[in-house]
Formats: structure tokens, sequence, C-alpha cells
């Protein structure tokens, strides 16, 4: 069973998450293994599973990011930071630079503010992309679009996925600065 | 269904709870207190004393009482070295990674230890309800890792006790907060106790208490601040203290440390080393802010993790003694903007919230529900010895994740696996969990075999793995070895030995009894030989009462209650002629005493009914 069949929705990406907070507590209510303490060991062990298999899928589901990479692997395709576009990755490296320099403590306070709006500004163009190409591969889920153009949505979303890494490390990095 | 126990097993106090028509209540022991001390003490002739009778031999026998083994669960010896710096114990020379602290010759490893406290809740519960009790639900830091939340598990089975669910203190002390207050909302568990701090954030709403986040230190507690005092007065004391003074030492920082709770000023006074100074509120304050500070640090990661911020919370639950400590009520009312609610009694809410998770476990109750999250995140090692996560902290468990594994040599028969736990990138700074084997591989070109390996995390916060070779759908063997914990043969051999204590624990109740017993009749004897009947018992039966008597006050100093009891027989048997003879003069007595009385009441009746 795949995360999108635990709790019974088709393969999109546009997830209400307030429908899926309450479907995962609805299920949980009926799967925990608090509520098999006196069962037989066979029966524990599968409301074990099934919990674990419940969680797992909350969890990813619950992140459009880790939603979407679910969704491409399933299809059979995979993000991979290797494969982003050079131009991109140069303008990573500018940015690493730039925070190497605030690590460094030769940064101003206004450089090191103009840095977080341009890693900020990386990040939302980041979530617009994913989202509209998310919003695309629905349309085409709920038109029942051929084989070939949904290929090519997939091929897009693993574009865009591959850059995700890259944008949280920036942030992440510039967040750690001592 | 048998009843469930709730047990909060605490670095400084433990509890035994039970839900009886749908409310929590603590089981007190037999001296009528709830809070039985963790502390275990180690007499010369095997026997073992626990709680507050423990607890009156620290200064005396600081070798053999053993306290605050909790901090020690799960650990080896370089993990609490600097512990050991200011405690009176003796290590065994094999602790590397299971510590094993000596007592009389003898290796104990804190499982073991922690199984005597156990022991006494479980008799204390079965004397109180009057049945026989296995099954618990017992509490950790919710920070505890993969090998604390085992050695907890161990130190039950070890007591006899099936544990049925590890939970978090800071979840259960939520349950135990929800069940009383209905509250919904976000709320924050702050849950300062005598050797760990935990945080933890939930969502309660219908009765689902869903954990968002937690974060803590599994070495963070009284004990430390204990430890700041007790470094203050080594360093100020002019005579240069043996370890044999540590225990009133610290008895003495402890007790300003509390007093300090509610007074501006305290005393630390240590008679033996000459030593004594005022201690005010300012610099107890300066001197534990570090210390306070780190719990915040704590919290804020806690909230980052859960995408919070400190006004989302709306009730902050504040557990754990050392929430008592003014310092700490202030701190974390600043960062969360708002009184904490301190009505709980911070000793008791982890038990009576274990209690409650006991019911449901029992069935008792399914309209409540907890969702509870590993603490650390879960990984392998990968080349270059870098940690490869795959089930982050924060996540709901049970939590599964599967990782493909394969050959690096052609023919390659074995791959080796190292389980991690813990934030960082590296192996060397992480948590090493256990290591196994994927054996009996078929022989195939390096690359090829695929063997998939399932990694999970149950209910309680422990893994457990399962290897699968894609290709031939074999199952793979996989012997787990833990690195900071016991195998499987040798809690099965602490049960066995477990046995001989839980007969010398009957044993040395039963000499008790006798002894009680004993005395009774020893002090109705003296009676009987200042007694007039005396006199008239001929000289023989007067000698054997003096020589029963005399034998039996010998008895009563030896550790067998078999022999205490015939003594007492003896002397029984010896005065059986003497008690009937004072019996009947009594009887005798009473009964003229009354006639003389009734004839006294009867007449002025008469006399007043006349008039």
């Amino acid at each position: 069973m795949n995360y999108f069949e635990v709790f019974g929705l088709p393969k999109t990406l546009n997830i209400d998450l307030k429908t899926l907070e309450r479907k995962f507590h609805e299920l949980s209510r009926k799967y925990h293994p608090d509520y098999f303490t006196t069962a037989a060991p066979e029966q524990r062990q599968q409301a074990l599973q099934m919990t674990a298999t419940l969680n797992d899928a909350y969890r990813t589901l619950r992140h459009p990011v880790q939603r979407a990479e679910y969704l491409v692997e399933l299809e059979g395709f995979k993000a991979d930071g290797s494969k982003v576009p050079k131009s991109f990755l140069m303008e990573v490296f500018e940015i690493n630079e730039q925070i190497e320099e605030v690590k460094a403590g030769s940064a101003t306070k206004e450089q090191i503010a103009a840095l977080r709006g341009e890693i900020e500004a990386r990040a939302a163009k980041f979530d617009s992309e994913l989202k509209s190409a998310s919003l695309a591969w629905d349309n085409l889920v709920a038109s029942s679009a051929e084989e070939s153009q949904r290929k090519q949505q997939l091929t897009k979303l693993t574009e865009i996925l591959s850059e995700s890494s890259y944008i949280r490390n920036l942030q992440r990095d510039l967040e750690e600065k001592p | 269904m048998a009843r469930i126990v709730g047990i909060d097993l605490g670095t400084t106090n433990s509890l035994v709870a039970i839900v009886e028509n749908g409310t929590p209540r603590v089981i007190p022991g037999p001296d009528g207190n709830n809070l039985v001390p963790s502390v275990i003490y180690f007499g010369e002739n095997g026997e073992v004393l626990i709680g507050n009778p423990a607890k009156a031999k620290l200064i005396e026998k600081p070798k053999n009482t053993i306290f605050s083994i909790k901090r020690f669960m799960g650990k080896g010896m370089t993990d609490v070295k600097d512990d050991l710096a200011l405690l009176p114990f003796e290590v065994s020379a094999e602790s590397e990674n299971i510590l094993k602290l000596k007592v009389f010759g003898r290796d104990y490893t804190p499982p073991e230890i922690s199984a005597f406290v156990l022991r006494e809740l479980k008799r204390n519960a079965e004397a109180a309800l009057g049945e026989d009790i296995v099954n618990a639900v017992i509490t950790v830091p919710a920070y505890f890792n993969d090998a604390q939340r085992q050695a907890t598990k161990d130190a039950g089975r070890i007591a006899g006790l099936d544990v049925l669910r590890i939970v978090n203190e800071p979840t259960a002390a939520s349950l135990a907060y929800g069940l009383q207050e209905q509250k919904q909302g976000i709320v924050a568990v702050y849950d300062f106790g005598g050797g760990t701090f935990d945080v933890s954030i939930l969502k309660l709403s219908e009765g689902i208490f869903e954990v968002l986040s937690t974060s803590g230190d599994t070495h963070l507690g009284g004990d430390d601040i204990d430890e700041q005092l007790m470094r203050l007065v080594l360093a100020e004391s002019k005579t240069t203290p043996d370890p044999r003074d540590f225990p009133s030492i610290r008895k003495a920082t402890n007790k300003a440390k509390e007093d300090l709770s509610s007074a501006d000023e305290a005393e630390i006074s240590i008679p033996s080393l000459g030593y004594s100074r005022k201690l005010t509120r300012k610099e107890f304050d300066a001197l534990i802010t570090p210390t306070v500070e780190r719990t915040l640090k704590s919290c804020r990661q806690a909230l980052q993790d859960a995408g919070l911020k400190p006004g989302d919370v709306s009730e902050v639950v504040m557990v754990g003694g050392s929430t008592r400590i003014p310092l700490v009520r202030s701190r974390v009312q600043e960062l969360f903007g708002r009184v904490p609610h301190t009505s709980l009694n911070p000793d008791e809410v982890v038990a009576l919230g274990a209690a409650v998770q006991a019911d449901i476990l029992a069935g008792g109750k399914r309209d409540m529900l907890l969702l509870d999250v590993t603490p650390l995140s879960l990984g392998i090692e990968t080349m270059g010895g870098v940690m490869s996560k795959i089930i982050p902290r924060n996540s709901t468990i049970p939590a599964s994740a599967s990782e493909m594994f394969t050959t690096f040599v052609e023919g390659q028969t074995n791959v080796k696996v190292h389980v991690l736990q813990g934030e960082r990138e590296l192996v060397q700074d992480c948590r090493s969990l256990a290591q196994f084997d994927l054996k009996d591989i078929p022989p195939m070109p390096a690359g090829l075999p695929r063997i998939e390996v399932k990694f999970l995390i149950d209910a309680d916060g422990i893994l457990s793995v399962a290897a699968q070779e894609q290709r031939t759908g074999k199952y793979q063997s996989v012997a787990v070895k833990p690195t900071y914990g016991l195998t499987d043969e040798e809690v099965e051999r602490m049960i066995l030995e477990s046995f001989e204590y839980a007969e010398s624990d009957i044993e040395a109740r039963e000499v008790i009894e006798a002894r009680n017993e004993a005395s009774t009749v020893l002090i109705a004897t003296d009676k009987g030989l200042k007694s007039e009947e005396f006199a008239d018992l001929s000289a023989d039966e007067r000698n054997e009462i003096i020589a029963a008597a005399a034998h039996l006050q010998e008895t009563v100093k030896i550790e067998d209650h078999r022999a205490i009891r015939d003594a007492i027989e003896r002397l029984s048997q010896a005065t059986q002629r003497l008690a009937e003879m004072i019996m009947n003069s009594a009887i005798g007595k009473a009964l003229k005493n009354k006639r003389v009385r009734e004839v006294d009441t009867d007449e002025p009746t008469d006399h007043l009914d006349k008039h």
C-alpha cells in the first residue's frame, strides 16, 4: 500500500492539511497498538506495522516537498542534486561565498540582511515553482491526460525538486552562523 | 485483563499509581509515603533496603547506598566519568560499555539496581490492591535514547514485570493534565527533574494527545545543581574532603537549594569539615543561570521543530521537583510570555499520567490516545564515517524506514551495518546504537545483491531490524548487538539471580515480622515476671521461663526467622501456665469489680426513680 492509498487519496499534490490531519487521527484511533495490548500477538504485530506505515505516510504527505519527492519516485523518477543546471549551481556557489564572509565576521549588518533577503527570495521562488508545477500535475491527473504529458510534467517536477536540498542548506547555513 | 500499574521510575523518587473508577491515584508505601526514594542500601549480610530506610543510610554507609542510578542507565564508563568524581560508589573494572557498580565484591548493572526499586513498588501495589501485579507502564525521560529505554525495560523484566509500554515523562504528565483540565490547544510541558530535563510541545484535540516535538538533555537536573553547590563547597573548604564526606556535603547543599525556593537566604553548614557559609538567592541564581539557560535553549529548539512561536503555546505545564526553583519559573514565564501552570503536584503528575496510559492499554479509555515521537534521529553509517539519517527526530512513533544495502566485492556474503542515533553529521559525534551483520548473502558479483533492511521504532521508542534479500526473497538473520546494552542472555541471567533476591526479600521481611512478635512476647514476659502469680509457679517452671526468655533475646539478633519463631514458641510454652494464672486472676478481679459497680449503679437509679 503506498502512502496515498493509506489515506484513500488520489496521487495528487494539493492536499488539504486539515483534512489530512483529521484522517490521520481517525486512522490512528483505528489501528494504534495501544488498543491491541490484549490482542493476539499476530494482531498486535499487524497493528504495529499498520500504524508505522500510517505515521510514515503522514510524515511524508504533510510536507509539500517530501510529498512531491515521494510522488515522483512512485512514478519511477528521482530527484538528484547532481543534475541541476550549471547556472543554478553558480548562483548557489556565489551565495555560499557570501555566507562564508558572514561567518568570518567580515560582513556588515546591511550585507547580512541583504543576503538573508536573497536566500529568502530564492526559497520563495522555489516554493512558487513547485506549487504551480504541482497544480499542473493535479490538472493532468484530473483530466486523465496522456502518458507523454504526464511524463513531461514529472520530469519538470523532478528538476525543481533537485534544487530543494541546495535551498534548504543555504537557509540552514546562514542560521548556523556563529 | 489483569490490572496494569503506572510507574514513574525517577532519578530521586519513584512512584506507582493506578486508575480506579476513571481517576488515577498514587499508591503509597507501607510507611504512608507516596514517594519511594530511588535509593538502595546493600547490607553486609546481604539484606537490601529500599526507599526511605535506605535513604537513612546515605551518610552512614556511603559506599553501599546507591542513589541516582537512573543517570547511569544505558551508559558506559566514559559517559559518566565526571559524575563518578562526586559519587562515593565503587565501579567495577569491566565497565566500558555498561557501567557496573561493585558492592561487597559483586557487580551490579544499573538495570539490576533499578529493579530493586521496581520490585518495591510492585510489592506496594500488590499489598494495597490485594492481587499480584505483573503488568506495568514505566515512564522515561522523553530524550532517553534507545539504550536507555531498553535498559529501563530490562530493569522491569528483572523485577518480574511485563513492561507493556515505555512512556515519555512529559507526555505522561500531559495526559494527567489533559484529563484534569479538559483543555484543547498547544501545550508545552517543561519537565525539570532530579536528573533529566525534557520539554515537549503537544497538540491536544478531542482526546488525541499529539506530540509535535520534544527536546531535552538526559543529563541536566537537580543533581547538577546540587553538584554545582558541592563544587563551591569543595573549592571553599579549607580541609581536603574525603569521598566519604560527599554524602553529607550533598545533603547540606541540597537542603540549602530547597530552602532557597522559599527563603532569600540559606545556610550551608557541614560541621565535619568545619565549613559554614550563607548563600543568598542572588548568589544561587547567578550560579545556576547557565543551567537554566540550557533548558531554555531546548525549549526554543522544540518550538522551532514544531514550527511554532512562544506565543502559539496556550499553556505551559511545569513538572519535576526542580521547577520549584523561583528562577526556573520566572525564566520560563519570560520565554513563553505566560504564567506557567503549577497547580499539579510536580512530583506525582508523571506517575498519574503513567496510570492513565496503563488504563488506555487495559481498554479502560478508548476516547484518549497518545501519539508520541522519537526524540533523536536514527541513521546508519555510510562511507567516510558519515551518518545518513533514515528516520528524522520528532517522527511520530511507531515509525519505520527501509534502506537498500549491497556488496562491494564479488562473492561477498557479509555486510556490516552500524546503526546510530543523534543529530550530528559525523558518526563519531553520534551515539552508537548497535551493529549487525547481514549474513549468508548468496555469492554474486559486487553490487548485485539487494538487501532491504527495515528499521522499525516501536511505540516504546525502541528499534528492531529485519532484513530481506530482494532477489531471493530470503530473510536474513539479524543478530543485533547493542553497543551500550545488555544482551537477552544477560537479562535472562539477571532475572534468575533476582529470584534469589525475591527470596531474600521475603526472608528479610519474615525476620522483621518475627522480631516484632518476639519483642511483644518479651514485653509480656517481663510483666509476667513481676506479677504476684510468678511466685506461685514451681522452681522448674520459673527457671524455664527465665532461660527461654534469655534464649529468645539472643536469637533475635541473628537473621533467621525460623530460629526466632522457635524461640518464641519455647517461651510461649514456658509461660503458658503463668499466662493462664494471670488471666484467671484478672478475670476474677474484673468480675468482682463489675459486681461491685452493678450493685453501686443499680441502687441510685432505683433511688432516683422513686423520687
